[in-house]
């Protein structure tokens, strides 16, 4: 079926959103091209190369850590005849609701000097002083990495889990009947063939930590998100951190690139998918190991952290508290309606179009608006100050030439700017669910309407939107709760006096009064809850 | 000749359900065995048993190659897949998608040194004709060329035997029997002992020297193609194989002579297999003739007897399925096969008898057929 009557608007309208969507990355790289700054020369020449270093190692890290706790994980649940497999089949995927600086300031709070678990060792063992023993130091670098990658590794877990799950059965087989034992086989054939999908899991890692700013910030770890951060709202110098947005911009895009070119030389890969495995029978040993092995993670991504707040809401939750949960939840909830909404909109629109459209060209609007998920939030908040903040004063004067009042900074002080960064950031996740929801429905279905005199439009809300009622509902969800979590972005962006659960927190956070938002910090964990349970529960049914 | 795999009461329990019971099956050295029976009759289950992937629950699994040392496996001796020596194509070839044709077909030969993989490689390549595409990965090559490099990762460890898991379901039907044939040719010039799995029964009859017809977990019947055909020894391997139509039967003990009435005539004692019928003594009723397409003539009745109820062309003339008449009998019929060169046309009315021939006569178990 094509787009008929109504091709040309449908299609001006996925170039207008993608063109949209990608111009502020473009505007902001352009920018700092030309305008750097004399505080970018600076940093260059002090700080800038351990900055650098420190984002490259902590991506390093987080990525050897993540790949150390998810593939073995995956493993277990998928190959392995574990006990509680079911259960722990989704309570590895909780660790992904739960936001990095959270547990980076929960668990600082638990294994600090001041902390009761130094406290309790001091007292049981007698030690009087730090001089009397060796505690390990989470406000790291490498204690940065664990916190990331007990948060990050769910991504290698469920990916890999699925490369498992779906290799076909017989290619076990006949690696077993050529010779091959069980360990054999699994290092020669069912490795092998997860590997893209671990390389995409790690990717995804590594872009996560690469835009991570408020763990870093946290543990007082110097890396790009936090130089970008200081350079403007520290130093003022707009195009200084422009500059250092590019840059990192520049090591997503290597990622990206690198991660393509490793798999390039693999897409013959395909397997067909087969649920009925026949697990590994694990020795006693081999239980207790593995069994301890995926509690941990369970406890230390999740249920640990999960605690500490419920405890602290418990003793330190009183009606202010309440009141102003009750108004920054307002103003989280609002902008992640938003968000979702018009990322949902814009992905159907665009995923539609590319399933429709017969033009060579179809694909470029989908993969255009899917690009803004490898821009870290902080980058992104630049790009929107340096497309909005010209375009509001262009506005303002244009007004005032007319003789209007200015209308003020209606783009860039609004929270327009951050629903955009929010739609620009979000889009993939929400084009990449509702294109694999079109993906399910036969191409038949597209001709079909047509051969019984329905027209397309009328065809598309009665054949294709209710099969894609469930997609929609899970892209929807995504992108809700990634923007109620997302922090830097809305840090950069938010008007005067606006606050966003996750903004409040992270206030909190700074002060070390984490006590004293711990109701909202649940509040965000169980949001993010909200898409692992309903996908859980749709994989059940 | 010596038997190359013995095979005695075998039985496998899967999920508290009995899916073999008892088989008893032997092939001698270089003999191809087809396994055919319905979905569900436990084929694949005696093909994966046999490989090392279902354990048995009782029962002997004996293999004698002729270079090496025989090897028995019991419940109490359960040889894990890779040490049984044992070969397969499965269905969907299960060729490794990350390794090229070339590695596909090594992959099995890692015991040996780098330059005899590559000679007996490169030996399999030219006799499967697949040099040209050593280098290829497997989704850059045909269906056929597929199974080809299958067979040759199947042969390359020189396993005694080989177990095929319906390897024809994915070849495009006119390319089938040429491959089939080319396959056979094959596997006899290298003097391969081999069990094939299928459901298709023409592939049975062009690629197996021998067929076990298998049925709810049992090997029914065991012999040659045409013994088999000829002499099929229960109503599910006649029915199975297609060897004719139903045509229901009533017998009568008339002072000790029997005889078998049908809608379209009667027989008597000489033209049933009598085998058959000592089985029928106890029960007169819900018998089935196994009726061949040339065990039916057009005859001069005073009635008609039969309605012609469907038509087809076949390269031999017109396959009419007939429908008696008489609707309120127990021996009615609705489709009952006869061919001829003659046309009819659709309702046509027609008197039919049963030509002088041996039948047989078998008691079907109710709502079976």
């Amino acid at each position: 079926m094509i787009i008929g009557n109504t091709s040309t608007s449908w299609k001006f309208f996925s170039w207008f959103f993608a063109l949209a969507l990608i111009s502020p990355i473009v505007v902001m790289l352009v920018g700092s091209l030309n305008n750097a700054g004399d505080l970018f020369s600076h940093l260059w020449a002090t700080v800038l190369p351990e900055y650098i270093q420190n984002t490259l190692v902590l991506g390093v890290l987080v990525a050897l850590l993540s790949f150390c706790f998810g593939v073995p994980a995956a493993v277990l649940i998928s190959q392995t005849n574990i006990v509680m497999a079911k259960q722990l089949r989704w309570l590895l995927m909780l660790p992904l609701a739960m936001p990095a600086y959270l547990v980076a300031y929960l668990y600082t709070d638990l294994f600090d000097y001041a902390g009761p678990v130094q406290r309790l060792l001091r007292a049981w063992f007698n030690w009087q002083s730090p001089n009397d023993y060796y505690f390990f130091d989470i406000r790291t670098l490498g204690g940065a990495a664990i916190v990331i990658s007990l948060v990050m590794f769910p991504y290698v877990y469920m990916l890999t889990r699925t490369a498992f799950e779906q290799q076909d059965r017989n290619l076990l087989r006949a690696s077993r009947l050529l010779g091959c034992s069980e360990r054999q086989s699994f290092y020669k054939i069912a490795l092998p063939l997860a590997r893209p999908a671990i390389a995409i899991s790690l990717t995804l890692v590594i872009m996560e930590t690469l835009a991570d700013f408020a763990t870093v910030q946290y543990f007082a770890v110097n890396t790009l998100t936090t130089a970008i951060y200081d350079t403007w709202l520290g130093y003022g110098d707009f195009g200084a951190a422009n500059a250092l947005a590019s840059v990192l911009m520049l090591f997503i895009l290597f990622v990206v690139v690198a991660e393509q070119r490793a798999r390039a030389g693999q897409r013959h890969q395909s397997s067909r998918p087969n649920a009925n495995q026949e697990r590994k029978k694990l020795s006693l040993t081999q239980q207790i190991f593995g069994s301890i092995f995926c509690w941990f993670l369970v406890l230390a991504g999740f249920l640990l952290p999960l605690t500490l707040l419920i405890i602290m809401a418990i003793d330190y939750a009183d009606y202010p508290q309440l009141i102003a949960l009750i108004a920054t939840g307002k103003n989280s909830l609002e902008i992640a309606i938003y968000s979702a909404t018009i990322a949902t909109l814009i992905a159907l629109t665009l995923a539609l179009f590319h399933r429709l459209h017969q033009s060579r060209s179809r694909m470029i609007p989908l993969q255009i608006s899917g690009f803004g998920y490898a821009i870290p939030g902080t980058v992104l908040a630049m790009a929107m100050l340096a497309t909005f903040g010209p375009l509001d004063h262009a506005i303002n004067d244009v007004a005032k030439g007319v003789g209007f009042q200015a209308p003020g900074l209606i783009l860039s002080g609004t929270v327009f700017a951050i629903i955009f960064a929010f739609v620009v950031r979000f889009s993939a996740i929400a084009n990449g669910t509702i294109n694999a929801g079109i993906s399910q429905i036969p191409k038949s279905l597209d001709l079909a309407p047509g051969s019984l005199g329905v027209k397309t439009l009328p065809a598309i809300f009665r054949v294709h939107l209710p099969l894609l009622k469930s997609s929609i509902l899970v892209a929807w969800l995504l992108v809700f709760v990634e923007a109620m979590k997302e922090l830097p972005a809305v840090l950069l962006l938010r008007p005067f006096n606006f606050e966003t659960l996750s903004t409040q927190i992270y206030q909190l956070i700074s002060d070390e009064r984490l006590e004293q938002g711990a109701l909202g910090a649940i509040l965000i964990v169980l949001f993010g809850l909200l898409p692992i349970i309903f996908l859980n529960r749709q994989k059940d049914s | 000749m010596q038997s190359l795999i013995n095979i005695e009461n075998l039985t496998v329990e899967l999920q508290a359900k009995i899916i073999l019971s008892n088989v008893d099956l032997s092939l001698e050295k270089g003999e191809i065995l087809g396994l055919v029976g319905p979905s569900g009759c436990g084929k694949t289950t005696l093909l994966n048993t046999l490989a090392g992937f279902i354990a048995q629950n009782a029962g002997i699994i004996e293999i004698k190659p002729t270079n090496k040392a025989p090897i028995e496996i019991s419940i109490n001796n359960m040889l894990p897949a890779e040490q049984r020596n044992i070969g397969m194509i499965f269905q969907d070839y299960a060729l490794f998608p990350h390794l090229t044709v070339n590695e596909n077909i090594c992959f099995g030969l890692s015991a040996l040194a780098k330059t005899e993989q590559q000679n007996r490689c490169a030996e399999l390549l030219t006799l499967l004709e697949l040099s040209e595409f050593s280098q290829r990965f497997p989704h850059q090559l045909s269906g056929g060329q597929q199974q080809r490099v299958a067979i040759a990762r199947a042969l390359a460890p020189q396993p005694s035997l080989l177990l095929l898991d319906e390897p024809f379901s994915n070849i495009d039907a006119r390319l089938r029997n040429e491959l089939m044939i080319e396959i056979r040719q094959l596997l006899k010039r290298l003097g391969m002992t081999a069990i094939f799995v299928t459901h298709n029964k023409d592939e049975v009859f062009t690629f197996a020297d021998k067929i076990a017809v298998m049925h709810q977990g049992q090997v029914l019947q065991v012999g040659s193609p045409a013994s088999v055909c000829q002499q099929p020894n229960s109503w599910q391997v006649a029915d199975f194989l297609q060897l004719g139509s139903w045509l229901p039967a009533s017998l009568i003990n008339n002072n000790n002579k029997l005889s078998v009435r049908t809608l379209i005539g009667e027989l008597d004692e000489q033209s049933i297999k009598y085998q058959v019928l000592a089985d029928l003594a106890k029960q007169e009723s819900n018998n089935q003739l196994l009726i061949k397409p040339n065990n039916i003539e057009r005859c001069q009745l005073k009635e008609y007897n039969v309605v012609i109820e469907h038509i087809s062309v076949t390269e031999q003339g017109f396959h009419y399925l007939l429908r008696s008449i008489e609707q309120n009998s127990e021996l009615s019929f609705s489709q009952l096969s006869y061919y001829s060169q003659e046309l009819h046309t659709l309702g046509d009315a027609l008197s039919v008898r049963l030509k002088a021939d041996s039948f047989h006569l078998y008691a079907v178990e109710n709502n079976h057929l």
